[in-house]
């Protein structure tokens, strides 16, 4: 087991470095690149001295290096268009990414798996095809414009919930508050996470009915339902678990924009924001931090998968 | 030839068969015809223009002239539709080609080869497969900008490593297989073995994954739009015109609704027919 974590830890890490090279490298290498970006500066001593203040003037491979020394030691760099480190700005952000995602993978989970048992309880039969048509909205539906309109219907026309932001501005903390802005920007994002989980419960499900044990446990007169929660479910987990660092991704992808359509101050917020005032050294972090997101995610649903299944730490 | 035919008769006609097994497939099929139908000859047929402005008519209700009302500046929001549903689509197909060609080439030549190139190559996929695709595209946009060429390649770039990953598996399957080892004694070079021999092989899956990609695509680029990121005005697409609508949620919210509808139908359509296709391509499950 030793062996195997360290083989997926090495792994982990070297994803990461590609991962930064490649960033790095398609920003840097863009003919409207860094250098370019300093080309409002009026003349060409100015720009020179530019150039030489961000290190521009030295060769793309140096660069590279150079900023991921820095990154090794948390130093990401400076904001171009507020001025802040990098890595400062990732730490006000982070949190209320955090607070969103987690809910709604929370949510996304829950729903999802019990979505999934109900559809594969009652397959082919009209459970499985409100869930599987539920799927298919959440899979078609821009998660964006489903908040738009849960904004129009819950915060315009019946006024019960926040348009926008992470709390009430000048009001004092609050739990309830909280909650109230959370509700929608989470419920919209883990009815996009949902599909995937929901379908592969289900399908999961089905393939672990199918296997001897459980005929085995229906032909010893176990009670249908408690097959299905006790012998079947237990190991239809693991493939659930399996896909959680795909959903991961997935939910990253999605914040980006759930983040913008309610005002939400948060890592996504954050990209949009650099991506528009091209503020490379954000962008670049902002990226790396997702990208660590997700490999750690990863790792952590690899090993409790070996932790589960012993045929994968020996094969 | 006559034996030929003989023989690819029964099998049209299980394909058939199977085709009608699924209607929802089918309709879904109609409902991309309609939509290409609609955004390609719509424009013609339609009286108003998209880009006319009348300050007069601003923020009109739906009326026999404007059928679904006009925006804030005036203009016609059914034109508007089908002038922007002509750039979300042709986002949409041109970005799931850039994907398909992209993945098909290097989960190809990955599993293919074997050995080292498919060692980095692959490793190239899990790299991309590990950036959440929004971000790989903020990053290209960023650095790239935004013109409607680099919106489709970038979008394209956001799903071409599931797509190789798909081809690679497909490659490095048929790469021992008997007729590969015959083609190649028979003297067949390496592209040639790859493209008429093995190729055909994967086609069936890779039309399914490329169905889907048209709705992924469609949905990324509205996404995009709608941060003000992707198409740039004087061009519309449903995404940008759903951005614009926003700033009108408490005059006009219907403005939001007709093109997320649009964008939904669509992609729901795509996803039914990639789905539908799967099953009747690939009958192991």
């Amino acid at each position: 087991m030793t062996a195997y974590i360290v083989r997926r830890l090495l792994q982990g890490f070297v994803v990461l470095l590609m991962i930064s090279a490649v960033t790095f490298f398609l920003i840097n290498l863009a003919p409207g690149g860094p250098s370019s970006a300093v080309n409002f500066t009026s003349t060409a001593s100015e720009r020179e001295a530019v150039l030489k203040q961000y290190g521009l003037d030295r060769p793309v491979v140096v660069r590279y290096l150079d900023w991921l020394g820095h990154a090794a030691r948390g130093d990401l760099g400076t904001s171009i268009n507020q001025g802040l480190p990098v890595a400062k700005l990732l730490g006000q952000r982070a949190g209320a990414t955090l607070e969103l995602g987690l809910t709604a993978l929370l949510l996304a989970t829950v729903g999802g798996v019990v979505l999934g048992i109900l559809a594969a309880a009652f397959r082919n039969r009209w459970p499985d095809h409100v869930v599987s048509a539920l799927s298919a909205l959440g899979m078609a539906i821009p998660g964006f414009w489903l908040g738009i309109v849960v904004i129009i219907l819950f915060a315009v026309r019946l006024g019960w919930l926040p348009t926008s932001g992470v709390f009430s501005v000048g009001a004092q903390f609050s739990i309830v508050d909280r909650l109230r802005h959370l509700a929608l920007p989470a419920s919209v994002l883990a009815f996009t996470l949902m599909p995937n989980i929901v379908r592969v419960t289900r399908s999961a499900l089905l393939e672990v009915s199918r296997s001897d044990y459980v005929r085995t446990a229906h032909a010893k007169g176990v009670r249908p339902r408690a097959v299905l929660l006790k012998h079947t479910f237990k190991n239809a987990l693991v493939p659930v678990l399996a896909i959680l660092g795909l959903v991961t991704t997935v939910l990253f992808s999605g914040s980006v924009v759930i983040e913008s359509v309610f005002g939400w101050a948060g890592l996504g917020r954050l990209a949009i924001e650099a991506a528009n005032g091209r503020d490379y050294p954000v962008i670049l972090g902002v990226t790396l931090l997702a990208g660590a997101f997700v490999v750690v995610v990863n790792l952590v649903v690899d090993l409790l998968y070996a932790a589960v299944d012993p045929r994968i730490r020996h094969g | 030839m006559a034996e030929a035919l003989a023989a690819a008769r029964p099998r049209r006609s299980r394909l058939a068969r199977r085709i009608a097994r699924h209607p929802i497939g089918v309709a879904a099929a109609a409902v991309i015809v309609l939509l290409l139908a609609m955004v390609s000859f719509g424009p013609l047929l339609y009286p108003q223009s998209p880009e006319a402005a009348n300050p007069a008519l601003s923020l009109a209700d739906p009326s026999a002239a404007h059928w679904f009302g006009t925006d804030e500046l005036g203009r016609d929001v059914f034109a508007r539709i089908l002038a922007g549903g002509r750039v979300s689509l042709a986002v949409g197909l041109m970005s799931m080609l850039v994907g398909l060609t992209l993945g098909t080439l290097v989960g190809g030549l990955g599993g293919y080869f074997g050995g080292r190139t498919e060692m980095v190559l692959m490793r190239l996929v899990d790299v991309f497969m590990a950036i959440p695709a929004f971000f790989l595209i903020l990053v290209i946009i960023t650095a790239f900008g935004n013109q409607p060429g680099t919106v489709i390649v970038t979008v394209g770039l956001g799903f071409w490593a599931q797509m190789a990953r798909v081809v690679h598996a497909e490659f490095s399957k048929y790469r021992t297989a008997e007729f590969v080892e015959a083609t190649q004694a028979l003297g067949a070079s390496h592209p040639r073995t790859m493209v008429r021999h093995i190729l055909p092989q994967v086609v069936p899956q890779a039309i399914v994954l490329a169905t889907l990609g048209v709705g992924w695509s469609i949905l990324s680029e509205a996404a995009l739009s709608y941060l003000g990121l992707g198409i740039q005005p004087p061009l519309a697409s449903w995404g940008s015109m759903l951005q614009n609508a926003q700033a009108y949620l408490w005059a006009k919210p219907i403005l939001a609704i007709y093109p997320g509808l649009f964008i939904a139908l669509t992609v729901l359509a795509f996803n039914t027919l990639g789905n539908a296709l799967r099953d009747v391509l690939d009958p192991r499950d």
